[in-house]
């Protein structure tokens, strides 16, 4: 299955528990920024989402699913936050620890699946001698990267727009339980 | 940086990530900024503060005001601070401290702003609870517990960030104190040459009074709220003008209103050689303003004033375990999904209901909260500027010199007025 089969599978099984009454499970891709609960003949849609596009989608998801057990969708409370900053300006790299390389393969399925990121780059290292730790981290946290490796940890390192890096490190923290996580300062994109 | 800026304008695109966020805004921007920053000012001034300030005018006068003038760029700098941090790493503060750090400086230092924080949340309830008796005639002990358990359940079950933003039109009743000011006809002079001349007394009653105002004003739980409202909020670098603009804001909203407190006690109060004991008593600075509604709009101010600033001390608290256990967190969160930073904001108010109930002057509670604030900011304070300071985790965005100078003026300042209060009050023993 590829990742975006495995997104769209998430996504119907939640639309399917909350046509059965399980409104509280967080949405696979935007979590508790968004609530959804059935009110009679209508399903109410509220929260915020950080693009028109994500608030066109989870929409276009709810009307297609009309007849199942309600008849119309209210999307009024469901918001587009205010966003001034711009993708494509600034790139920032993430490094997260975990026990072994699998661990860390999970991870970064969940990650990239949930978080709907396209990585400028992204590799799992599980040794210190690995060519693409000196190219993806800079001198100080290859450093720390090393230290890491050499107590046995796998590494999984992202660089993403700086934009998504809110949302990738929150994923790699307190979903995927890293036992270690560093954000490298952003940069410019070249 | 007017060759890096040239640079930029030719080729179209910044050289470096600093420039991404150093851009102008326009006036339509600049209100448009509005964040947690003006929140965090907002919920500075909570019942413990507004009480701390009516003391220090009631005993000290204008003595004080100079410290006030003082701590506004300190206050500035270290919400700044704590603000580019959290924008920089993505990470909240306790998060930070103990991967920066380790669990052996991260567990003290998230335990120096949860002890305080629950201790002025009990003092906060008390004030509300006496301010809603003046309102009612209901006895305040009576309402301790409602009053907890209702704002333990918009906490947890409402979102938190929606709701403060209209608490802070009721704190905005604590803005009748400027007008208050000008009614009570203070000699203005006298105010002005406090305000820009530092004037220090030797006793232990000023120094307690100094120690309650800095603590009052720069708190532990300031930046682990900033810096994971700044999470929540996910501006990032580039917004870091906008959350400038926003905590500027909010520090000069809570020290101009704190400044008014003052000035406004300070003429009614300590002119007459009156004390601060109850809650009616602080009220009283209202009174050339509103007459026999002074303690009316006394009380709506501090019961707002607490709506916003307990919630925001029992996230700050929950914020700083669940960084520390790497647990899920957020106010945005649905309980469910985030039970142990729930449990811990439920565990803190009924600790702060527990200390309420059990008080037994409430005046002396709020103030020694203060003190105790004040003693653990220092701590806070150089953690943060050591974080802010290491070009390896800030990269462009690490303090200027400016920043360093306040930063580290504002813990030394802190420091020194702590080691003052011990040596006084070992001198000459606590005050009455």
């Amino acid at each position: 299955m590829n990742r975006k089969e495995g997104v769209r599978t998430r996504l119907d099984a939640w639309w399917d528990d909350v046509l059965a009454g399980e409104t509280d499970e967080p949405h696979p891709i935007h979590g508790d920024r968004i609530a959804v609960r059935l009110d009679g003949e209508r399903l109410v849609l509220s929260g915020t989402l950080d693009t028109q596009e994500e608030r066109d989608a989870v929409v276009r998801q709810a009307r297609a699913r009309i007849g199942r057990g309600f008849g119309q969708v209210d999307h009024s409370k469901l918001a587009v936050v205010d966003r001034h900053e711009k993708k494509g300006l600034l790139e920032q790299t993430l490094v997260a620890a975990y026990p072994d390389r699998s661990t860390a393969e999970l991870a970064r399925k969940f990650v990239l699946e949930h978080s709907q990121v396209k990585p400028r780059q992204d590799a799992i290292i599980d040794r210190a001698g690995h060519p693409r730790l000196r190219e993806m981290l800079p001198g100080d946290y290859a450093g720390d990267a090393r230290a890491r490796l050499a107590g046995g940890d796998a590494l999984l390192i992202l660089t993403v727009d700086e934009t998504a890096a809110f949302k990738v490190r929150q994923l790699l923290e307190e979903e995927t339980r890293s036992t270690w996580t560093v954000a490298v300062p952003p940069q410019v994109i070249r | 940086m007017s060759e890096i800026h040239g640079r930029q304008a030719r080729s179209g695109r910044p050289t470096s990530a600093a420039d991404v966020a150093s851009r102008k805004l326009s006036a339509r921007e600049v209100v448009g900024s509005i964040g947690p920053g003006v929140i965090t000012g907002g919920a500075d001034n909570d019942p413990s503060g507004i009480t701390s300030y009516s003391i220090v005018g009631a005993t000290a006068g204008f003595a004080q005001n100079w410290l006030l003038l003082l701590s506004t760029p300190m206050l500035i700098v270290v919400i700044e601070m704590s603000a580019r941090v959290a924008n920089v790493t993505k990470s909240d503060l306790a998060t930070l401290l103990r991967t920066t750090f380790g669990r052996a400086v991260a567990t003290p230092a998230v335990l120096l702003m949860v002890v305080p924080s629950v201790i002025t949340m009990g003092a906060d309830l008390l004030a509300m609870a006496a301010a809603f008796q003046l309102l009612t005639g209901i006895r305040y002990i009576y309402s301790v517990v409602p009053m907890a358990a209702l704002m333990a359940l918009v906490t947890i079950f409402l979102d938190y960030r929606v709701v403060s933003r209209y608490l802070l039109w009721l704190v905005g009743f604590l803005g009748m104190y400027i007008v208050a000011a000008f009614l009570a006809k203070p000699d203005w002079l006298d105010v002005a040459r406090s305000t820009l001349v530092p004037q220090v007394s030797l006793t232990p009653d000023y120094f307690l009074a100094a120690v309650a105002m800095l603590g009052t004003t720069i708190t532990p739980y300031l930046f682990f709220w900033q810096t994971s409202g700044e999470v929540e909020e996910r501006r990032g670098v580039q917004q870091l003008s906008r959350a400038k603009v926003d905590i500027a804001a909010g520090a000069v909203w809570s020290n101009v209103t704190a400044f008014f407190v003052i000035v406004a006690t300070g003429a009614v109060l300590y002119s007459h050689h009156a004390h601060i004991r109850t809650a009616g008593d602080a009220a009283r600075a209202l009174e050339p303003f509103a007459g026999h509604y002074a303690t009316t709009i006394f009380a709506i101010g501090i019961i707002g004033a607490g709506l916003l600033a307990i919630p925001v001390l029992a996230a700050a608290s929950a914020y700083g375990v669940a960084g520390l256990a790497g647990w899920r967190r957020g106010l945005g969160r649905n309980p469910k999904n985030a039970p142990q930073f729930y449990i811990v904001i439920g565990l803190s108010f009924l600790v702060a209901m527990e200390l309420a109930v059990s008080s037994i002057d409430p005046v002396k509670a709020l103030f020694y909260s203060q003190v105790l604030n004040g003693l653990a900011a220092p701590v806070i304070i150089v953690l943060v500027l050591l974080l802010t300071s290491s070009r390896k985790l800030m990269g462009d965005f690490v303090n200027s010199t400016l920043t360093n100078v306040i930063g580290w003026a504002t813990a030394v300042v802190m420091v020194l007025a702590d080691l003052a209060l011990v040596f006084q009050v070992a001198a000459k023993g606590l005050p009455a």
